[in-house]
This record gives structure tokens, sequence and C-alpha cells, in this order.
């Protein structure tokens, strides 16, 4: 797939950034972007991978979880088991995405001469691969952008934040997909001329400019000027910055001890040592459900199909046998937390709701707006032991923000659909 | 095929490549166009990444690592300016301020408080303290940076001959 162009323009054209003695750097060249990008691709490909599943992990299909228009790719249902795994999805799609942001940034740095480079078009190919190089670095500075902001609970965007992250990623992917099976080749060169690690071991006194590639428009400089920095160090630094960042993400998902880690992060702060001290996504004040509908009056209504079976009070629930069980509840922002839930299966309510054979419950929030005031679970996730209408946590009564009286805590199960302030379960059978 | 090449500029399969990339893209387009209340800002926000790296960030830190690079006395190649000492100190400037750069550019929404009431009400933690431990962060790398400038100094006057 060798691109056939033709030999490099005279350095002399254009003017200012368009004249190729203008990019003075020694260490700008093929070799410096194809170690930049063998770091970046896999987190890259990670990074997307996960945020393909999470899409999965919403269970698009059920009740009316969808989100966005978007095909469902992933063949199973979301599974219950391990119970960490939205927490691993979420961890590793922040993590990812944050460590990626020093090298793409330490990649456009070393590859910027090349949005200058004269003649601006030079066939039909060169002006595909330009237009898809707006796509690759308009996506991925788009995805990135827009999930760093999102992260911090900043909501600037005046879109949809899912579907403009979700279908900006599939515009990301697309160029990146042509842009690696392009640039394979001059990697290849790249590697082949200088080694793959060789320039690592060159002090200041051996840094030398990297040598163009025959035939190929590269980023190497014009005119290089003499080195004040080696390459190891400049890998080194860009490396620093990448694992800082992945030690704030860390923070955020590890939890104990670890989340001190996360100083700069959105849930790095701690909440205290009680039962309840642990990280709010939505509190209680923010959905403004009024007081008087968590109070004495409240009540779960078990329905299967339209039809009302039961109304439980809170007391009524607790003399049901009570389940304990140490689950994380994981947010798609990408920190996790792991708490012991105590409160009856929702197995055990279908059962009370004489539901035969449900396939599917749909859990809904006393909440009147907002996308998560329900959420619908499948027939693998309400039959998990592990599965509860939490009404205790860590032994205590669940607080407000916690979604007292009474909250879903599935295993593996996104955090925004553990639904808060239940206040019925609508169970469906199997037709 | 070498007629193709020379008209296109690149194999067959390039093209094929290229179109396959490129219809996926407009397939994702469209899905936009299709569902969102307003594509335009989606537009918007895509091309003003590109211009606010490729037009601010970039010259921005380009110009400012020049004007160091001056201020040091680095900009010539004349070996007699390049003393070890001064590239020195340009690096042990240029890491921490990089770094430093990095966080403020990462955690800019939390750092200069673009929206402390959705923070607080929605996570109920404070959503001040996030300047100050920028600075000390920022503070302890300049400072980590500078104690192994000074080192460095001294090691480099022990070893060379008075």
């Amino acid at each position: 797939m060798d691109d056939a162009r033709r030999t490099p323009a005279p350095p002399k054209s254009g003017a200012g950034p368009f004249r190729r003695d203008f990019w003075r750097s020694p260490l700008r060249g093929p070799w410096l972007a194809s170690v930049l990008s063998s770091a970046l691709l896999p987190l890259i490909l990670v990074c997307a991978l996960t945020g393909f599943l999470s899409h999965a992990a919403y269970e698009p299909e059920l009740g009316s979880n969808r989100l966005i228009m978007a095909p469902d790719l992933f063949p199973w249902r979301w599974p219950t088991n391990p119970a960490w795994l939205y927490g691993l999805n979420q961890g590793l799609h922040i993590i990812t995405g944050l460590a990626a942001i020093p090298i793409l940034l330490a990649k456009l740095w070393a590859v910027t001469p090349k949005l200058f480079e004269v003649p601006v078009v030079r066939s039909v190919a060169h002006l595909l691969e330009r237009l898809s190089l707006a796509l690759l670095v308009g996506g991925g500075l788009f995805v990135l952008a827009t999930g760093i902001i999102n992260i911090q609970l900043w909501y600037p965007f005046g879109f949809s934040f899912v579907l403009g992250h979700y279908w900006g990623a599939v515009v990301f992917v697309a160029a990146l997909a042509f842009h690696v099976a392009i640039k394979l080749g001059v990697m290849r060169r790249a590697f082949r001329a200088n080694g793959v690690l060789r320039p690592l071991r060159d002090d200041l006194e051996h840094t030398r400019p990297e040598p163009e590639l025959d035939g190929l428009h590269t980023s190497a400089p014009g005119a290089p000027a003499s080195p004040t920095l080696t390459r190891r160090f400049l890998l080194g630094g860009v490396g620093a910055g990448s694992i800082g960042l992945t030690l704030m993400g860390l923070g955020q998902v590890a939890g104990g001890p670890f989340r001190r880690l996360a100083q700069l992060a959105p849930r790095g702060q701690s909440y205290g040592d009680g039962p309840n001290d642990f990280q709010v996504n939505k509190t209680f004040r923010s959905v403004r459900i009024p007081r008087t509908e968590v109070g004495p009056d409240w009540r779960l209504t078990l329905q299967v199909g339209d039809v009302r079976r039961a109304e439980l009070t809170r007391a009524r629930l607790l003399d049901l046998e009570q389940v304990s069980a140490e689950l994380p509840i994981a947010c798609v922002e990408g920190w996790t937390t792991t708490q012991r839930w105590t409160g009856v299966r929702i197995s055990e309510l279908a059962r009370l709701a004489g539901a035969a054979d449900p396939v599917e419950v749909e859990a809904r929030s006393l909440q009147k707006r907002g996308t998560f005031r329900r959420a619908t679970l499948s027939a693998s996730q309400l039959e998990d032991p592990r599965s509860l209408l939490a009404l205790r946590v860590n032994g205590a009564d669940l607080s407000l923000d916690h979604g007292f009286p009474a909250r879903l805590i599935v295993p593996a199960l996104p955090g925004v659909h553990c639904t808060k302030w239940v206040t019925a379960l609508t169970f469906k059978e199997s037709a | 095929m070498n007629r193709f090449r020379r008209r296109y500029g690149a194999s067959p399969l390039h093209l094929l490549a290229a179109l396959s990339s490129l219809a996926l893209a407009a397939w994702a387009v469209a899905e936009v166009l299709d569902v969102a209340g307003r594509p335009g800002r989606i537009l918007l926000w895509f091309v003003g990444a590109i211009i606010a790296h490729d037009l601010v960030l970039f010259p921005a830190y380009t110009a400012i690592g020049r004007l160091l690079q001056r201020a040091l006395g680095l900009t010539g190649d004349d070996p007699e300016q390049r003393s070890r000492l001064r590239i020195a100190a340009l690096n042990h400037v240029r890491v921490p301020a990089l770094l430093s750069g990095l966080m403020l550019l990462v955690w800019f929404p939390l750092i200069a408080r673009k929206a402390p009431q959705t923070f607080e009400n929605l996570s109920a933690r404070s959503a001040d303290g996030y300047l100050g431990r920028w600075l000390l962060l920022s503070a302890l790398l300049f400072a980590g940076s500078a104690l192994l400038l000074v080192l460095r100094a001294w090691r480099m006057r022990a070893r060379s001959p008075a």
C-alpha cells in the first residue's frame, strides 16, 4: 500500500511555517512519531473498546434504557459476573483516555510540520489522506475534550454528551483505521532505519537529527537546530505526564487509601468514615423530590405488567429475608466504590408479586425528571442472588443521598442504573 | 496499474481503504444530523478542537518555549553559548512547566471552577481546593526540579577542572 509520492519539495518554497526550514527541532521525525504512535495505539484501542462495551452495559434493547440510536453489536446480555466488571471497564476507559492525552499532544507536536507541507495537495490520494487526517485529529481531540470535561461535571456542550461522544468516537476510529493502514509501512521503515529503541541510547552529544526516509514527506526538520534535549528525556517527560494522570485516574477506581492519589480528579475527595460516607453521583437535593414522598407514607409498588400486585411499607420490606452483599458501584465517569449493601433480593420481590418466570423488571424512581429516573434489568440481572433492593448500607439505613428509602444494587450494572429512591418495580413475564 | 498510480497517487488498495474509512465516518455524521437537536454545536466543537490545538495551544507553548530559550541565551548553535549548565537549566524549567501545564489543561474545569454549583449539587463535595492543589503540585514540581538542578550544577563544577 506504499504511497508513490514524488520526492520532497525544495526546502525554500512557501513562507512562514510553510517553509521547511521554519521547523528546527532535531528530534522531530518519523522515528519519534512512530514510537509515540506505538504507545498511543494500545491506549486508544482499549479506550475505544471499553467505550463501545459501556454502550452494551446499559442494555439498550431493554425497556427505555436506550440513550442513543446506535447498533447493538454486543451479542450477549451484559453479565453480572464478575461484579467489578463495569468498574474495571470504566476504570480502563477513563484511565487510558487520560494517559493518552500527553502522548497525543506529543505526537501532534512531532508531526505538526506536516500540517504545513507544500504543495498543500499533491494528488487525489494525498487529498483523501489530508481529509481523513482532519477527521483523525478533530475526532481525537473532540472525544478526549468532551470526555474530560464531562467527568468534571461541567456541561457546556449544547448537545447531548453521550450522542456527541459516541458518534465522535466512530468518526475517530474510522479515520484511525485508515491512518494505521497507510502508516504501518512508514513506521516499519522508520524502525528499520533507526532501530526501535536505539535512538534512546544517545546522550546529548550523540543526539542527531533524524534522517529523511527516501521519497517520503516526513516531519524531519529541514534545517535542524542543535539539540537541547535527548530523545529519552523527551519521551521520559511525556511518560511522566502519562503516569501522573494514570495515578490520578487510578485513585478514583482503587478507593481506600489510594483515593488520595486522585488529587485533581473529580472523585478524589473523602466523604468521611460513617456508613453512608462514600461517593454520591446525584444528591437528594439535586433531584428535587419532595421530602414527604420519602417519609412514612412511602410505599413500594410491585407490578406485573399493568396489574398492581402489592404495596409494601419499608417496615414490611425489612421483615422480609434480608440479604447482604459486598458490591461495587461504578460510575460511567470512571470512579468506583465498594460497600456492604443489605436488602431484599429482587427475585424474592418477583415471587412476592406473583410474577411467573419474569424476563425483565423496570425500576422507577420518585424523580420526576432525568434520563435515569427508571432502568430496566434483564432476566439474568434480576435473578442474580446478589441483586438487591437495598434498604441499608454498612449496617445503617441508606442516607437520602444514597437513595433512601430503597435503591437498586446489581452486580456489574452501570451506577446510574442502580436506581435510587425506588417507588415501583414492574415485572414483565415471558410472553 | 501504473496508470492508476500516476493518476490517483497511490495503489487501488489505498483508495479502497480511504473510501471505506470516509464512508464509515460519513455514516456517523449522518446519524448525528438525523437525531441531534443542534448538530451545528457538535460541528462547532469538532472544528473548535482542531483550531484550539493547532492555532492556539501549539503556537502558544512553542512561543513560550522559544522565549525561554532566548532568555537562557540558547538560540544559536554557537558551542560557546551551549554550556551544559544552560541546557540543563532549560530542561529543568521545561519539564515542570509542561507537567504543570498538562494538569491545568486536563483539570481546567475544576481548577477554574467552571461549574461549582453543579459540582457541589451532584457530588455533595466542595468545588473549592482544586486551584490550590494544582498550585501546590506545581510548586512541588518546580522546587524538586530546582533542587535537582542545583545538585547537577554542583556535580558539574566538582568534575570540571578549576
